[in-house]
């Protein structure tokens, strides 16, 4: 008793003695006028991703001695939104979930960012019309984009081959049809390689709010009058029917033993790569990442298939971006817009920068900049992200909390538990529209 | 500081009287100096707290602009509109009347067994507390790791045995079970305490019960019961209240269940609740509304409820437990 | 405090020999409450077990289905440190964990002793304060607190975790306090009699009595303080240079995209302080646990 009684004073007197060193590291955040000022930028990239963007920083690190910028990777807009709160911020912010800029400009939490546009001459049509859109919220501009996400179609050809299929599906009913030509089961039934995998939750092609398949069966979020047409739009009851019907063929809980046993989405195992998976919709990146960590596999790359009532939309997708902006709370706000501005319409920072991660790359003239090096795979996805069809999510002040409640309800009808759809999508526009009415009023939730 | 003794007899009575008020002042202001931490503490750290929430709830405040009074529009919506409350107060239910009760018949029964044990009692006793100890968080994930559908070795052991295992976490009929098995498995104080207490009934009281010809069910229910019942009631209240702020083991269940979702997922995914709200317990939902979202408003109407349904039941327990707790004389 | 033993009049009783029947039937029973125990155990033990042996394996194996590592990839241990930084988010679990221990102790103390060794008007009212503080939820008060740290500017760092700790703890007053009042008088009155005050009696005699609660005390401060998960998570999760071990932890998969193999080596690193602290300071844990119980 009496060596556990003295052990615990010395770790406590050593753990005093170590909280006054780390107050004081932690305490250098702060400006200092005469040498080089310390900006922090928070990305949400991670692993090899965020080591691309910490070179495009480096550079800019080496150009502008005035600075010192420091990257911090992996944040998402939990982290973004808690640290405005707390009052303790980075400098510059940047999120991957672009449907939250209506929150952040509605709230004030981003700084306005046209005094900067203004004084700097820049004009936002260096931007393309689908950038333009998701970096606003009602002409108020406190984001501009950083790269874009574009969902396409990944199919691995060695399978296609194998099952005597030769192009990628042009349509829903011809994407189930390969599903289930291409699934392999295991001797006790269960999947041992998925054709498709349509699962809500399911890697980010299959993200819970159907926002990667809404463009593809071109249904609509809202009306004229900003009201929710989910019930409204037979899109949308075709697409969760579509889901459903194929969810229901593999079985719904044999689908979900899979899912539990396939690697996680951003490791080197996944189930595309491995070949467990034949086809998915995925965002382009998948092209940089395969590069990495699987060179030899043999696969294409396609826009996704469409709704069967709507052919012309194929070669639409899902357009997601990547914002940054400037939060609200920052001391040193010159030097952050000097970086937001660089990384956000500086040609040859974008470009490298789109090189490394293999995102698609935001202004015009970046898009077809000579310094983004050439690749089939991702030619496609810059075709998707030119196609007038392609969509994002709606920008509301709610930011993407109507995400919330679709998504409840898409995975609750994915498993079969609730009831009849028509009526749950009526309450679901009622919800909608109930939300985002008392975010506008700046009221309750 | 205050150890000076006090100045030997004076004469005079008047003195004697001054230095008497002078002994009690000095005796108040020790008082005051022992208890100041704990004077400060619960002003600032529960008094506050308890008036600013009451004051809060009727606003809406996001802590990026001033507090807004709007009356009761957040108790308002908190009852007739918020679409989660009802099943996050159904699941925090859930918890106090199946998984809290289940600890206490499982950390008894585990004591009982204990109690009888003629050998080993000290590694049992060990091997039963470990898992108390266990960090939630850690424990949390291996659990959902061990309840892995696919890989998790129950699950395969259970295919060994020509079972289809469960989803577990993945489902929500299963994923609060699931969480009551990892409750289960942590309840380690709870039964050294019940052990303590079995192992304390007076041995004479057996004897009396067996002489009088009583079995043994007639002797735990006639003897252990009553005496062991104090402590019967505590881990109750104890359960009670932690149900009611069940949180770290759902969170990280829901986050680590759910998967998939890592980097792009991670914002556009709302993990909270996990699969289809089954683990949203009502701490959950005000963590979501007060440090997702920034509603502190709203978040303190909620926590004002949580509050006054703490109160109410700790109150009803203890008003109850008066017809079944038996206080042996000389406890205290 | 002496609860914890096996009573010694059970082997009196025994030597009644009691006829062949019951002897048998008691042997039975005695066997079937240990098979029971051994059953029990096992089910206890074997998540323990689980994690470990998933600790070792490879990578993909971890995702078949396979229960024992072929081969034991014991790398795994050495790669943890170097996805994640582990020792720094040690550091600061040790600075909470002791930082707030030691608050605990210096500030619950007095108080405790206040409320149980010296009389004065307006006690037990002071003493009603402290149950009430026990009993309600802390999550009730989290909202307005955190507009205080906000505000404050502590948001972030680990101030707002290990502050309060220095303004008594409830359940360590309460704790302190139940033990403070078996001390018997006449001990306190033969050092008052020597001419100590308040002051000197409880740093000398009450202390020196009261050590396995303290030691009570302090196991169970740390420990909670070390498993907090809550607290951390508001107040730092968006600054990962304050994150204690379980936030770490609880990122882990996410932020590092590993997999279970080493998220499970990183579990079974973050469950082996305490493991070791309790085989080391066992006897003052039951004995902790039980006053809780017993006394409450």
């Amino acid at each position: 008793m009496r060596r556990v009684g003295i052990g615990l004073l010395v770790a406590l007197v050593l753990g005093a003695a170590v909280i006054a060193a780390t107050a004081r590291t932690s305490a250098n955040a702060g400006t200092s006028a005469a040498k080089a000022k310390n900006i922090t930028i928070w990305v949400g990239w991670s692993a090899a991703e965020l080591k691309a963007f910490k070179g495009v920083v480096a550079e800019y690190d080496k150009k502008h001695p005035e600075v010192t910028v420091k990257v911090v990777g992996g944040i998402n807009d939990d982290k973004i939104t808690a640290a405005i709160r707390s009052g303790k911020v980075p400098d510059v912010v940047s999120s991957f979930t672009s449907a939250n800029v209506g929150s952040y400009c509605n709230s004030g939490a981003w700084i306005d960012l046209k005094p900067f546009l203004s004084k700097d001459k820049i004009d936002v049509n260096m931007f393309p019309k689908t950038s333009q859109y998701y970096t606003q919220y009602k002409g108020k501009r406190c984001a501009l984009p950083l790269l874009a996400d574009v969902y396409g179609f990944y199919y691995n050809k060695k399978m296609f081959k194998a099952a005597g299929l030769t192009s990628p599906p042009k349509t829903m009913s011809q994407l189930t049809a390969y599903a289930k030509k291409l699934t392999k089961k295991n001797s006790d039934g269960s999947i041992k390689v998925a054709g498709y995998n349509p699962f809500l939750g399911f890697y980010a092609g299959n993200a819970p709010d159907l926002s990667a398949y809404a463009p593809l069966f071109g249904a609509k979020y809202v009306d004229g009058g900003g009201k929710s047409t989910i019930s409204r739009d037979p899109a949308w009851n075709r697409m969760l029917k579509w889901q459903k019907s194929l969810v229901d063929w593999y079985g719904y809980k044999k689908l979900q033993k899979f899912n539990a046993g396939a690697a996680d989405e951003f490791s080197a195992s996944h189930a595309f790569e491995i070949g467990k998976l034949a086809m998915m919709i995925d965002g382009e990146w998948r092209v940089a990442f395969i590069g990495r960590e699987h060179p030899s596999l043999d696969y294409g790359t396609a826009p996704a298939p469409v709704d069967d009532a709507h052919p012309e939309l194929y070669g639409a997708g899902y357009v997601n971006g990547t914002i940054i902006g400037i939060p609200k709370g920052v001391k040193n706000k010159d030097e952050a817009w000097a970086l937001v501005k660089y990384l956000t319409t500086d040609s040859h920072a974008l470009a490298i920068f789109s090189n490394g991660v293999r995102n698609v790359p935001t202004t015009k003239a970046s898009l077809s900049s000579k310094d983004i090096k050439p690749d089939a795979h991702f030619k496609t996805f810059l075709k998707i992200f030119a196609n007038p069809n392609s969509k994002t999510t709606p920008i509301t002040a709610a930011g993407n909390a109507y995400g919330s409640l679709i998504q409840a309800f898409a995975v609750k009808y994915q498993a079969g538990h609730a009831g009849d759809l028509q009526g749950g999508l009526k309450k679901l526009d009622k919800q909608i529209d109930a939300q985002l009415k008392q975010a506008q009023a700046g009221g309750v939730p | 500081m205050t150890g000076i003794t006090v100045p030997a007899a004076r004469a005079q009575p008047v003195d004697r009287t001054r230095a008497k008020r002078k002994a009690a002042w000095r005796r108040r202001r020790l008082v005051l100096v022992l208890m100041s931490p704990w004077l400060i503490g619960f002003s600032v750290f529960f008094g506050y707290p308890l008036v600013m929430s009451i004051y809060l709830s009727f606003t809406h405040y996001d802590l990026l602009s001033p507090p807004k009074w709007i009356g009761t529009a957040n108790y308002r919506y908190l009852f007739t509109q918020d679409p989660q409350v009802g099943q996050a107060v159904k699941n925090t239910l859930w918890i106090i009347a199946i998984m809290v009760p289940l600890q206490v018949l499982f950390a008894f029964g585990v004591a009982t067994m204990l109690a009888r044990a003629r050998r080993g009692v000290g590694f049992f006793r060990t091997i039963f507390y470990l898992p108390a100890l266990a960090p939630p968080v850690a424990a949390t994930l291996a659990f959902v790791y061990i309840l892995n559908p696919a890989t998790g070795p129950v699950n395969i052991l259970l295919q060994h045995l020509g079972i289809d295992g469960p989803l577990w976490f993945q489902s929500p009929g299963w994923s609060k079970p699931s969480l009551t098995i990892l409750g289960l498995w942590g309840v380690g104080n709870i039964m050294i305490i019940f052990l303590a207490a079995v192992l304390d009934v007076p041995r004479h009281l057996y004897e009396s019960a067996e002489l009088d010809g009583a079995g043994p069910f007639q002797r735990m229910r006639w003897v252990t019961l009553p005496t062991i019942s104090p402590v019967i009631l505590f881990s109750v209240v104890i359960g009670v209240i932690a149900g009611l702020q069940y949180f770290t083991q759902a969170y990280v269940a829901a986050n680590v269940a759910s998967g998939q979702a890592s980097q792009a997922g991670d914002q556009t995914v709302n993990n909270l609740g996990y699969p289809e709200a089954s683990t949203l317990f009502y701490p959950v939902l005000l963590y979501q509304h007060g440090f997702r979202y920034f509603n502190m408003g709203y978040a303190s109407a909620m926590s004002v409820m949580l509050l006054l349904v703490a109160f109410t039941v700790t109150v009803l327990i203890i008003r109850n437990s008066r017809r079944w707790v038996h206080y042996v004389g000389a406890a205290k | 405090m002496t609860s914890a033993t096996v009573p010694t009049t059970a082997t009196a009783l025994a030597r009644r020999k009691p006829p062949a029947a019951v002897r048998r039937r008691r042997f039975l029973l005695a066997v079937a409450n240990h098979s029971l125990l051994i059953v029990a155990a096992i089910a206890f033990l074997a998540p323990f077990v689980f994690i470990a042996l998933t600790a070792l394996m490879t990578n993909s194996q971890a995702l078949s289905s396979h229960i024992w590592p072929h081969p034991f990839r014991w790398q795994n241990f050495v790669d943890v440190f170097h996805q994640a930084p582990i020792w720094r988010w040690a550091l600061n679990t040790m600075i909470y964990a002791c930082l707030a221990t030691l608050g605990v102790l210096v500030s619950s103390i007095p108080v405790a002793y206040a409320l149980s060794r010296i009389r004065w008007r307006g006690r037990n009212i002071a003493f009603g304060t402290v149950l009430i503080a026990l009993m309600l939820p802390p999550v009730v008060s989290v909202v307005p607190l955190y507009v205080m740290w906000a505000k404050l500017g502590l948001v972030g760092g680990l101030g707002p975790l290990i502050i309060p700790n220095w303004f008594g703890d409830a359940f360590s007053i309460f704790l302190l306090r139940q033990f403070f009042m078996t001390i018997p008088e006449e001990y306190l009155d033969a050092a008052r009699v020597d001419g100590c005050g308040e002051l000197r009696i409880l740093g000398t005699v009450v202390l020196r009595l009261a050590k396995p609660a303290i030691a009570a005390v302090a196991l169970f401060s740390f420990l909670y303080t070390f498993n907090d998960f809550f607290l951390p998570l508001l107040y730092t999760r968006e600054n990962p240079s304050s994150w204690v071990l379980q936030i770490g932890l609880s990122e882990f998969r996410s932020l590092h995209q590993v997999q279970w193999n080493l998220t499970m080596a990183a579990t079974l690193l973050v469950m082996a302080p305490v493991i070791i602290v309790f085989f080391l300071a066992q006897k003052a844990f039951v004995e902790g646990v039980t006053l809780t119980g017993v006394k409450g």
